[in-house]
């Protein structure tokens, strides 16, 4: 007491617990902020998977749209879109193997052309001439292509639809998932794992293509290791290895954008091969290795005794205009839908499900095989009053039809199955209504195949995963997803798998980062989360009267302002994307003072393009919401690839369109439209401006571009 | 005997504070806490509960692991001892195990929504002043980077390195103010 020493001390004493204090305190807040980044982490994901899901379902859509112009296009237009019926039907190819072979040797290259000349058989020089051309943005010519293409045909044509592979001594077999066209990770891969490659064996599990902007330059090298290395080099179909899917998620649009002259040629080469790539690896009878999955009805022997490559495309016309969603919220880590399988309180929807159906057997959606005569199988098909409506004769036809098709039907199960698949954690084995194709499985279902076959792991992929794969069925299943940043920069690594003789797989995990690198966590969540919710936000736009109408409707008192239990409510049954609505509120729309929500402020973020006077709101937003499809169709309809289709043609799609969806435009307005948007006058229309304006931007993306 | 006149007696104690009587903080009661929130404010945590439930048939219950993680994803920031004590301070093995429901969440999270003292601002700024020794609205990073690691609820070096990224200048030094309206802007 009283010496000098004891102050001091209390003074330390004093700062240390205020440093204490201070320590704890920035603790606490520190704990809070990463919480809640992770919280804006999960429904990020959510919102990328049930915008991707949901879009997917939407393709079925569109395929009944294609049979439905196929029916009524040939009889207002003799000539018929000869690049439909060509898509939809078997290709009977009128020349021979060496008749082509010569076809495209005679195609002449250009002395200008830098890029990499192929011949065959091909060496390991032409492939890393392949790697330094793609890497140095050098395309390939398309003779080039052509001639690839047609002697990978020749190849596959010659394997089996299950391959078997065994691994090889003191070697791993590399297994790879989904690409979608992102070059950057397969060249990533290549340099982390090496070239394929005797000693570096490939097993590639479909989905090369689509989404992402390099989809040719990844066929062009898995084509071309496969040819080099037919034994060393696996590949599996996956289902956008589909010339359907192809058209609306980017493949199609890629390819006659790189190769304007044999585009097309091209694109029906590729769809023959893509229809010959096998279906399953089988790894020392041990290893099953599918693109999506499988389902109570698959049987491996059977696999291997059907005609694969007779099945172009999983996506067949049904007649359905919109398959019931699953309603389920997403989870990052855990099977994506709640309600998957679950029966009780869906039941109702899965009925509706079935009874659209009509008599289709109830593990699959969707499985016609692609004979014309299918298309007419829809006999509920909207008809424009214009045109003639089936007699009682093509109706009893139509019957007869049916029950052909549904023998058919069970037997293309497998292969949908197979592609389309997504593994459940509760047991049992359900239509995938949330994809509209394919099955959920449960884990009882794997163990039961697996035991029936003798095998102890199914490999499969189909699914994006943060991690870039996830084990499930209690490590019977491995999803393996080799695409990073699948939905925005940052949101996901990519993944590969190492198998070695005891066939316990190893996983390597990468992500592709231009720009991340230098983000810290809370850019990257930022980058991510804007680029979701401008997404949500456009969905709300493309429905807007929808979905004021219903607000409306709650807005008793025309005060422009509903509870948000109400809003949520609202804004889940007209998008169906089953989101958290109420997290995500502050970042879709304003509280009015009294805390109830302002609605109107949903739509304030958006707006068109570029404005069109004669275009009322409600077709604007119709063409919002199907300007993906318009655009495929627009693209199928411009024979010549000139970008422009003529006045008639515009107006006669467009009549179809609507008629098959049953939305009502009004004639006049749609003529009005078309003459507007020929600007020059000349009786043909740009499409693509047209398209232009229908693009849904966002209000400070706009400002952005006057300003830069 | 030697005459005890230098030994001090041995059991006087030096006048020292007479100690605290050791406060009995009650175990946390559910039951007794009254839940104050409105209809709403229930759905809007509903939402936020169902985001991280992780259980396979979506059964809405979360770990009790992750009781701390929503709370504060929902805006509060209690410390590590207090998500502890209402969950009846559990043992580390049960953090992962044991699961909560969300009716059984809603009055923890009540209790810590009562709770004052959350920390201001200036408590924030006061209490980092401690480290400012130049007094010039600067610390050293290096010296913030040991103190979160090594006093209170020690943080992890990773969760250090996440908060403090892009904090310090060229001298590593770190201003302050700028620091804690980083940390409480989340």
């Amino acid at each position: 007491m009283g010496c000098g020493t004891s102050v001091t001390t209390d003074n330390k004493g004093r700062r240390l617990t205020t440093a204490m204090k201070a320590a704890i305190l920035i603790q606490r807040w520190y704990r809070r902020y990463i919480a809640r980044l992770e919280m804006r982490q999960r429904y990020t994901w959510n919102i990328f998977q049930s915008i991707e899901y949901a879009g997917e379902q939407d393709q079925l859509q569109l395929s009944s749209f294609f049979s439905f112009m196929l029916d009524n296009f040939t009889q207002l237009n003799e000539n018929g879109p000869d690049l439909i019926s060509h898509l939809l039907d078997p290709v009977v190819d009128p020349w021979s193997d060496r008749e082509r072979q010569t076809k495209y040797e005679q195609i002449t290259v250009p002395e200008s052309y830098s890029g990499p000349h192929l011949t065959f058989p091909l060496t390991v020089s032409h492939t890393n001439a392949l790697l330094s051309a793609f890497k140095e943005q050098q395309p390939l010519h398309g003779r080039y292509m052509l001639q690839l293409l047609h002697q990978t045909k020749k190849l596959l044509k010659q394997m089996p639809n299950v391959i078997h592979l065994s691994t090889p001594y003191a070697k791993e077999i590399t297994i790879c998932g989904d690409l979608h066209g992102r070059l950057d990770d397969l060249l990533l891969i290549f340099y982390k794992n090496g070239l394929p490659s005797a000693e570096t064996p490939y097993v590639f599990n479909g989905d090369f293509v689509d989404r992402g902007k390099k989809s040719v330059e990844i066929i062009i090298l898995l084509f071309a290791y496969l040819l080099l290395y037919p034994d060393h080099m696996t590949l599996n179909r996956g289902n956008h290895e589909d010339h359907i899917m192809n058209l609306r998620y980017g493949f199609t649009k890629e390819v006659m954008q790189k190769y304007k002259t044999h585009g097309r040629d091209i694109l029906l080469l590729v769809q023959d091969v893509f229809s010959l790539l096998p279906i399953a690896t089988v790894i020392d009878n041990k290893v099953l290795i599918v693109h999506g999955g499988i389902s109570d009805m698959t049987d491996l022997d059977f696999l291997s005794s059907i005609e694969r490559h007779k099945v172009k495309t999983d996506c067949k016309p049904t007649g359905t205009v919109e398959s019931p969603r699953c309603r389920c919220r997403g989870q990052p880590e855990s099977p994506r839908c709640r309600s998957k399988g679950q029966d009780h309180g869906k039941t109702p929807k899965k009925r509706r499900h079935l009874t659209r159906q009509g008599s289709c057997s109830s593990s699959s959606s969707s499985s016609l095989c692609s004979p014309r005569g299918s298309s007419r199988l829809t006999p509920r098909c909207c008809l424009s009053p214009s045109m003639p409506s089936p007699t009682d004769a093509l109706q009893v036809f139509f019957l007869m039809m049916m029950i052909i098709i549904m023998m058919i039907i069970t037997t293309n199960n497998n292969n949908i199955d197979l592609l389309w698949s997504d593994p459940k954690s509760q047991p049992g084995c359900s239509p995938n209504t949330f994809r509209g194709g394919g099955s959920y499985f449960g884990p009882d279902v794997t163990s039961r195949l697996l035991e029936r076959h003798g095998m102890s792991l199914l490999i499969r992929s189909h699914e994006c995963k943060q991690e870039g794969y996830e084990l499930c069925h209690d490590g019977q299943v491995i999803t393996i997803f080799s695409a990073s940043n699948y939905y925005e920069e940052g949101s996901n690594r990519g993944a590969y798998i190492k198998l070695g003789r005891e066939l316990v797989p190893r996983f390597f995990q990468y992500q592709v980062s231009r720009n991340t690198r230098k983000l810290t966590l809370t850019q990257r969540v930022n980058v991510a989360e804007g680029s979701a919710v401008r997404a949500v936000q456009e969905k709300l736009f493309a429905h807007r009267s929808e979905l004021m109408a219903a607000f409306q409707h709650y807005d008793t008192s025309n005060s422009g302002c509903i509870s948000v239990s109400e809003w949520a409510l609202v804004v889940e049954s007209v998008l169906r994307l089953d989101l958290p609505w109420r997290t995500l509120r502050p970042r879709l729309a304003r509280l009015a003072p009294d805390g109830s929500i302002d609605y109107q402020s949903c739509f304030e973020d958006m707006g068109p393009g570029q404005p069109i006077p004669q275009v009322t709101p409600n077709l604007a937003e119709t063409l919002y919401r199907y300007r993906t499809d318009l655009e495929i169709i627009f693209n199928i309809m411009d024979k010549d690839h000139s970008g422009q289709i003529s006045i008639e043609e515009f107006r006669q799609t467009w009549r179809l369109f609507s008629a098959h969806l049953g939305v009502e435009v009004d004639d006049r307005a749609i003529d009005e439209l078309a003459k507007s948007i020929d600007f020059n006058k000349d009786g043909s229309i740009d499409f693509n401006e047209f398209l232009e304006a229908f693009r849904v931007v966002h209000k400070l993306d706009v400002k952005d571009q006057q300003q830069g | 005997m030697a005459p005890k006149k230098k030994e001090e007696p041995k059991e006087a104690p030096k006048p020292k504070a007479p100690e605290p009587e050791p406060v009995k903080i009650p175990e946390f009661n559910p039951t007794e806490v009254v839940l104050e929130f409105t209809p709403e404010q229930i759905e809007d945590f509903k939402d936020a509960f169902q985001l991280f439930d992780r259980t396979p048939l979506n059964e809405m219950k979360i770990t009790y692991g992750q009781c701390g993680d929503v709370i504060r994803a929902l805006g509060q920031n209690p410390t590590n001892a207090e998500i502890m004590y209402v969950l009846g301070k559990p043992k580390a093995e049960e953090m992962a195990t044991k699961m909560l429901d969300f009716d059984s969440f809603l009055p923890i999270h009540q209790h810590i929504c009562k709770a004052k003292d959350r920390g201001t601002y200036e408590d924030f700024v006061e209490g980092l002043r401690v480290f400012d020794k130049l007094g010039d609205g600067t610390v050293m990073g290096a010296e913030l980077r040991h103190v979160l690691a090594s006093l209170g609820e020690k943080m992890k070096e990773d969760e250090v390195e996440q908060l403090m990224t892009n904090q310090e200048d060229s001298n590593g030094c770190v201003n302050y103010e700028a620091f804690v309206k980083h940390v409480m802007a989340s």
